[in-house]
């Protein structure tokens, strides 16, 4: 097992939680996310009603996330294979609807904190419903590398593009 | 020996150079019942991308046996699977680097239940690390042309009694 590999995912994932203990809750990361290394946090609106938001995270999460994603790398003198399960969560009320991303790595890598139940968090998307039909999103995660789940999330919203983010990218 | 090691590797290299993925082919003798259309682009000339569709006969207790894949490496195939009954289609994306030699495969599945006379087209795309999958049920007569949603395994028993529609 290359141990240079996994430190460096464990100290991504401090990094993220601000060094200190990673977030147990979806709540906990909207509040560490903005003041983190490599997080960040946008806002943005779509011409397209909250319902029909909120109707394709319903859809497209389940299709798109709930995967798991082995990735092989060796070199000549190391081998290594990592496993990370991807687990998505909606939820919708009147007010919000939400999309939770969470990452839990099944073998090849270390974990250094407590884990919750489904992976640590990856990001959280909520989306606000406005006047005229109109949907706020907000969403936080990591400010790079995962560019292609961001700009699923975001197409999901828009309704511009549903396609699955291939999570072996990131 | 030497002659056999040779033959294996001149057979291998064709192969690859075919760009061989070394599944078992569908044998796509039915009558052509789903039109894919495929668009696969890895964004980066430094790597590329191949789809393929897997298809599996699902038999009345839902267990699933190989039948075959397809090279999605034309801009449409035709494909034919039994009317009236389920198919799992498992459309398969494999992305390769020419730097670093990484490898890597992502896939999304349904199950298809064609209705007997009707055509499926599919458009099976991959984009710049996104990658879709979108199935419209056209009416033999008329043309008209319904969304349908993607089906697990899990749904197999619905599946089995009607088509989901969007």
């Amino acid at each position: 097992m290359d141990f240079r590999v996994t430190t460096a995912l464990a100290v991504s994932m401090l990094l993220l939680a601000g060094c200190a203990s990673q977030p147990q809750t979806a709540e906990e990361f909207r509040r560490v996310v903005p003041g983190a290394f490599m997080a960040k946090t946008e806002t943005f609106e779509v011409d397209r009603s909250f319902r029909d938001v909120a109707e394709t995270f319903q859809r497209r999460a389940p299709e798109c996330l709930n995967v798991r994603i082995k990735t092989t790398s060796s070199t000549s003198t190391s081998y290594q294979v990592i496993v990370a399960r991807y687990t998505p969560t909606v939820t919708v009320s009147k007010e919000r609807a939400e999309l939770h991303v969470q990452r839990k790595f099944e073998s090849g890598v270390l974990k250094v904190s407590p884990e919750p139940e489904g992976g640590y968090y990856l990001l959280v998307a909520d989306a606000y419903p406005l006047e005229k039909n109109r949907t706020r999103v907000e969403w936080f995660g990591p400010s790079r590398g995962y560019d292609a789940l961001v700009r699923a999330v975001k197409g999901w919203a828009s309704g511009e593009n549903l396609g699955c983010p291939d999570l072996t990218k990131i | 020996m030497r002659t056999a090691f040779g033959r294996c590797a001149l057979l291998g290299a064709v192969g690859l150079a075919a760009g061989c993925s070394g599944l078992k082919p569908y044998p796509n003798t039915l009558a052509p019942n789903l039109q894919i259309r495929t668009e696969a682009k890895s964004g980066s000339v430094f790597s590329s991308v191949r789809a393929d569709v897997g298809i599996y006969r699902v038999d009345p207790q839902c267990r699933i046996e190989y039948q075959g894949t397809v090279d999605l490496d034309k801009p449409t195939v035709a494909v034919g699977i039994p009317a009236d009954r389920p198919s799992y289609l498992v459309f398969g994306f494999s992305s390769a680097s020419f730097l670093g030699g990484t490898r890597s495969s992502i896939s999304q599945e349904t199950l298809l239940r064609p209705r007997p006379g009707y055509s499926y087209d599919i458009e099976a795309t991959y984009k710049d690390d996104l990658y879709n999958v979108v199935i419209r049920e056209v009416h033999p007569a008329s043309g008209a042309r319904r969304a349908m949603d993607l089906q697990p395994l899990s749904a197999c028993g619905r599946v089995a009694e009607r088509p989901a529609a969007k």
